[in-house]
């Protein structure tokens, strides 16, 4: 009978600390979850930032003719100056 | 039954409840950190495909700018020998020690400054204009009209590519200096020098207006 009782009491203790470490797992868990949220809002929002990204081809495309114009300009100082 | 069996099975029954209900409440959040890391994934992934084609777009463009750099950089120690590096300096300060290592010479750089008279001499004399004494500042900015053909005696020597246009024909042109810098003699060019001074009409500027600045 003794025996029994110790039981109950071995029980009881087991229930509460089930509470407490099922508690705080569960309190971990409810934490991360905005975390995540704001981490997609942002990945979102920088996925979308980078749609300007496309632009840099044209950006290339400028480049390139001004280049080439500074290369027809340099071509024709070559001829128009002379040597050091 | 006795009341102490009642007592444990009853919390074995409350100790089993509630490892489902907290399990249960895990199990959901687990599932919404889920669906939210998934959100996080394709975004992620949209990320890595727009910027995918970042890297060879840059390197073309610094592929192209670099080729620029290197021309006007080659036509400048071709036209300007050894002043070129002090022209680089001078045009963007801390480039010229650079240039010198980029053309395998070394030595130290002197700034040319904002005129370049040797360049201002090479291109009077591809023009035509007598290289002359500059006249006082008050004449210049009097001097509104070009001054005739016979006056060219004391007022040629200096082209003006900012206010009169382009100069025509080899004809003189009084007042401004030869800048490519807007702005006006009596604010920021030197006193005319005196008299007979080899280099007094001409002047070239190597510093233009640059918006960065």
């Amino acid at each position: 009978m003794l025996i029994l009782w110790i039981m109950v009491i071995v029980l009881v203790v087991v229930l509460l600390a089930l509470v407490v470490l099922l508690k705080g797992v569960l309190g971990a868990a409810r934490s991360i979850t905005p975390t995540v949220m704001a981490i997609d809002g942002v990945a979102a929002a920088g996925s979308k930032d980078l749609d300007a990204v496309i632009a840099l081809v044209t950006t290339q495309n400028y480049i390139s003719q001004v280049v080439a114009g500074l290369a027809n300009y340099g071509g024709s100082l070559d001829v128009a100056l002379p040597d050091a | 039954m006795e009341l102490v069996i009642v007592i444990i099975l009853l919390l074995i029954t409350l100790i089993v409840l509630t490892l489902a209900v907290f399990l249960i409440a895990t199990i959901a959040e687990l599932v919404k950190i889920n669906r939210g890391l998934g959100g996080v994934l394709n975004g992620v992934a949209e990320i890595a495909t727009k910027t995918a084609p970042v890297n060879g777009v840059l390197d073309a463009i610094n592929g192209t700018l670099v080729a620029g750099r290197d021309l006007l950089e080659g036509l400048a120690l071709k036209k300007a020998g050894p002043d070129a590096a002090g022209l680089v300096e001078s045009c963007f300060p801390g480039e010229g020690q650079r240039f010198l290592q980029r053309i395998g010479r070394s030595g130290t750089v002197v700034p040319i400054g904002e005129d370049y008279p040797r360049g201002a001499a090479i291109l009077n004399s591809l023009l035509g204009v007598e290289p002359a004494p500059a006249p006082p500042v008050a004449a210049t900015q009097a001097a509104a009209p070009a001054p005739a053909p016979a006056a060219a005696g004391s007022s040629s020597g200096r082209i003006s590519l900012r206010k009169r246009g382009f100069p025509s024909g080899g004809a003189p042109m009084g007042g401004g200096g030869m800048s490519m810098r807007p702005r006006t003699r009596a604010q920021d060019e030197p006193a005319p020098p005196p008299d007979g001074a080899p280099m007094g009409g001409g002047r070239i500027s190597v510093k233009g207006s640059r918006p960065w600045e």
